[in-house]
C-alpha cells in the first residue's frame, strides 16, 4: 500500500465500504428513483421498503454466518414454501402465536436436518441443499395438494402490519434480530469458531473446535431466521401458496449477504451491511417497478447486481489485502 | 468396502435398473414390451444428454445450475426464428445461442475467478429474465406442423431422440476419453494447480466445458419443444435437479476428476423408470420431483461413502 495518493484513497473506501460505501450507495439510489418516480420518496412507500426488506434482511442474517463459515444453503426458498404451509396449516388447530411458533421451530429443525446430511455425508453444502431444495418443495406441495394456505389469526397478521408506540413492528423485529446476530459473530466464542471455521477448517479442527457441530448449528440457525422472515412475509401476503412462496429467495438473499460484503470464501463477514444490502435489493425492486419497468428486467437486474458485488468484494479484498476465495 | 466402491462406481447403476425392472415387470404386464421400454429410454434422452455435458462440467471440478434457463431461451427463440429462417437454419442459430451463453458462464468463471454455484446461479436469473422478454411473457404455439417429426418420429421403429442421445453420448465418449481436451478436464478436475503447472490451458478448459454443457441443454430443448410444439419461456423447472442426479448417480464424482458418461445414460434411464413406475401408480406430478430429490439424497450417500474409503485408501498406501 505504498503507491500513494491515489490507492489509500481506494483503501480507505474498501473498508469503509459496509459503513459508508452501501448507505452511499443506498442514498443514492433512493434519490435517483425520487426524481424519476416521484411517488417513490413519499414518506409512506419509504416506510414500505424499510418493511419490506425485512423478508429478505432477516433471511439473510443465517444465510452470512452460512457463508461465513464456508457454506452454501440453497434450500431456503423451498423451506420458507414448506415452513408456510405448515405452519399456516396448523393455526385453527393450535392458535395463531401457536403456528408462527410451530413455523419457526419447523423451520429451525429442517436447518438441522440440512447441517447433519451436510456435515455426515462431507458433500459440499451447495448440493445436498439443492437436493432439498426439491424435497422440501415437493413436500410443500402434497401437503397443501397444490392449493394456498390462507392465514387466520390477528396476532399473525399484526407481525408485518401493526405498529408498537407508532413504529411498525417488522423494524423493530428486524433490528432485534440483526442486533442479537451481531453480538453473537462479535461477543460469543461461537460467533468466533464461526469465522474461524470459513477461514480455515483444518486449522480449526487442529485447535480444538468441533467443526461438525459449529456447522450444525450454523445451518439451525438458517433455518431459524428462515422461519423469521416466512412468517413475516405470510403476514404481508395473508396466505402461503406451495408453488409461490419462496421461490427465488435464496439468490435474494446470497445477493444480499454477497453485497453486504461478506466474502464467498468463507471467514470474513459483515451483518450491518446486509442490512443495508436489503435495503438496496428491495428499494432497487420497488423503485423498477413504479417505473412501470417489465417485471422480467428485475431479474435480469439482480443477476447483474449478484455478479457486481461479487467482483466489488473481489476488488475490496485485494485492496485490503484480505483472502477472497 | 473398496473394492466394493470401485466395482460400484462401474457397475452400481446397473444393479438400480435390475432391481427396477424386475418391479416394473411385476407391477405392469405392459413394461417388457419392446415399445414400452423404447418410450422409457426415449423419455430419458433430454436428461441424458443434458447429463452429458453436465458429466464434464462435474468431472472439471464444476458445474451448471444454467441448464433450465439457456432450455427456456432456446426454446422461445426456436417458436420466434421459425417464421423468419425456416427450420433448417433456425436450429444452428439457436443453438449458437446456448453456446454463447455458456461461453459467457465460462468466462465470468475463468477469468473474473467467480464460483461456478454465484456465476451460473446469476446467468440462471439473467437468462430466465432474458426469455422472458424475448418472449413477452407467454408461450408461443409453433405452426410448423412438420417440427414435430423430429422429436416425435421413428426411425426403423426407433424414437429419432434416442439417435441424438446415441450421438452425443459418442461425441462426449470420444471428446472425454480419446482427446487431449478430455484429458485436461480430467486433470483440472482433480488438481487445478498441478494442471496448470503442467501447461495446460485451464481457462479454456473451463470455457469449453460450459459452452459444451450449455450445447447440451440447447439440444434438450429443441427435442423437447419440438415434442409439445410450444415454445415456453418457464420450461422444465426442476430440470437441472434431474441432470445434476443423473451424473452423481452414474458414479462421477463430485470431487472431480473422474467422469463416467456410461453411468449418467443408465442412470437417466433409472430416472425413467421411476417415472414410468409413478405413473402406474398414478400419482401426482410432485412425487416425481419428491422421488428424484430423494434418488439425488441416496447418491449422494454412496458418493460421500466413496470419497471417505478413497482417502482413507490413499492414507494407508493402498493403490486406488
Amino acid at each position: 500500500m505504498r503507491e500513494g495518493q491515489k490507492r489509500s484513497a481506494g483503501v480507505w473506501f474498501a473498508s469503509q465500504w459496509e459503513s459508508f460505501g452501501l448507505p452511499l450507495l443506498l442514498v443514492v439510489m433512493v434519490a435517483v428513483f425520487a426524481i424519476i418516480a416521484p411517488a417513490f420518496a413519499s414518506v409512506f412507500n419509504l416506510v414500505m421498503n424499510v418493511k419490506f426488506s425485512a423478508i429478505a434482511g432477516i433471511g439473510a442474517i443465517g444465510m452470512a454466518f452460512c457463508i461465513m463459515s464456508g457454506d452454501f444453503d440453497i434450500s431456503v426458498g423451498s423451506m420458507s414454501a414448506l415452513v408456510g404451509v405448515l405452519g399456516a396449516s396448523l393455526v385453527p388447530v393450535i392458535g395463531g402465536f401457536g403456528g408462527v411458533l410451530a413455523t419457526i421451530v419447523i423451520a429451525a429443525f429442517l436447518g438441522f436436518v440440512n447441517g447433519v446430511f451436510v456435515t455426515k455425508l462431507r458433500i459440499p453444502a451447495f448440493i445436498t441443499t439443492l437436493g432439498m431444495m426439491y424435497v422440501y418443495r415437493a413436500l410443500a406441495y402434497i401437503y397443501t395438494n397444490n392449493s394456498p394456505v390462507y392465514i387466520q389469526s390477528t396476532f399473525w397478521y399484526f407481525i408485518a402490519n401493526g405498529n408498537v408506540l407508532g413504529v411498525p413492528f417488522v423494524i423493530i423485529l428486524m433490528l432485534l434480530c440483526f442486533g442479537a446476530a451481531v453480538y453473537v459473530l462479535r461477543k460469543t466464542p461461537f460467533g468466533r469458531y464461526v469465522v474461524a471455521v470459513g477461514t480455515n477448517k483444518t486449522a480449526a479442527m487442529l485447535s480444538g473446535i468441533n467443526v461438525d457441530r459449529i456447522k450444525i448449528t450454523v445451518f439451525t440457525l438458517v433455518g431459524f431466521f428462515v422461519g423469521i422472515a416466512t412468517v413475516v412475509l405470510a403476514s404481508n401476503l395473508g396466505s402461503v401458496n406451495p408453488g409461490m412462496t419462496g421461490q427465488g429467495y435464496e439468490f435474494q438473499v446470497i445477493t444480499v449477504v454477497v453485497l453486504g460484503g461478506t466474502a464467498l470464501g468463507g471467514g470474513n463477514g459483515n451483518l450491518l451491511g446486509a442490512l443495508f444490502a436489503a435495503m438496496i435489493i428491495t428499494s432497487l425492486r420497488n423503485g423498477l417497478g413504479m417505473r412501470q419497468v417489465d417485471s422480467y428486467w428485475q431479474f435480469v437486474a439482480t443477476g447483474l447486481v449478484l455478479i457486481f458485488a461479487v467482483a466489488l468484494n473481489k476488488i475490496r479484498y485485494s485492496l485490503l489485502g484480505q483472502r477472497e476465495a | 468396502m473398496i473394492r466394493f466402491l470401485k466395482l460400484y462406481e462401474r457397475f452400481g447403476i446397473v444393479i438400480f435398473i435390475v432391481i427396477a425392472s424386475v418391479f416394473l415387470a411385476v407391477a405392469s404386464p405392459n413394461f417388457l414390451k419392446v415399445d414400452t421400454l423404447l418410450n422409457i429410454v426415449a423419455q430419458g434422452t433430454y436428461a441424458a444428454i443434458v447429463g452429458f455435458g453436465m458429466t464434464l462440467a462435474i468431472t472439471s471440478g464444476g458445474f451448471d445450475l444454467s441448464v433450465e434457463s439457456v432450455m427456456s431461451l432456446v426454446s422461445v427463440s426456436l417458436a420466434l426464428l421459425f417464421p423468419l429462417i425456416g427450420i433448417p437454419l433456425s436450429i444452428p442459430v439457436v443453438l449458437a445461442v446456448a453456446a454463447s451463453v455458456g461461453a459467457l458462464n465460462g468466462l465470468i468463471i475463468a477469468k473474473l475467478k467467480v464460483s461456478p454455484l454465484i456465476t451460473t446461479l446469476s446467468i440462471m436469473t439473467i437468462m430466465k429474465g432474458v426469455a422472458l422478454l424475448v418472449a413477452g411473457g407467454r408461450q408461443i404455439v409453433i405452426q410448423e406442423k412438420q417440427f414435430m417429426e423430429l422429436g416425435t418420429g421413428k426411425v426403423a421403429g426407433i424414437p429419432i431422440p434416442i439417435f441424438i442421445m446415441v450421438f452425443f453420448f459418442v461425441l462426449f465418449y470420444m471428446i472425454l476419453y480419446h482427446t487431449p481436451l478430455g484429458r485436461h478436464i480430467s486433470a483440472v478436475g482433480s488438481n487445478e494447480n498441478a494442471a496448470r503447472i503442467s501447461g495446460v490451458k485451464v481457462d479454456g478448459v473451463k470455457i469449453m466445458v460450459y459452452t459444451l454443457v450449455a450445447l447440451t441443454s440447447g439440444v434438450a430443448s429443441v427435442i423437447r419443444t419440438s415434442q409439445a410444439l410450444i415454445g415456453s419461456p418457464s420450461m422444465s423447472p426442476g430440470f437441472v435437479l434431474v441432470a445434476i442426479t443423473v451424473t452423481i448417480l452414474g458414479g462421477t464424482s463430485l470431487a472431480g476428476g473422474r467422469g463416467n458418461l456410461w453411468g449418467t445414460m443408465l442412470a437417466a434411464i433409472f430416472i425413467s423408470m421411476i417415472y414410468y413406475g409413478l405413473n402406474l401408480i398414478n400419482v401426482q406430478i410432485f412425487y416425481q420431483m419428491l422421488s428424484v430429490g430423494l434418488v439425488l439424497l441416496v447418491a449422494l450417500f454412496i458418493e460421500g461413502l466413496r470419497v471417505r474409503y478413497l482417502a482413507a485408501a490413499k492414507a494407508r498406501g493402498i493403490k486406488v
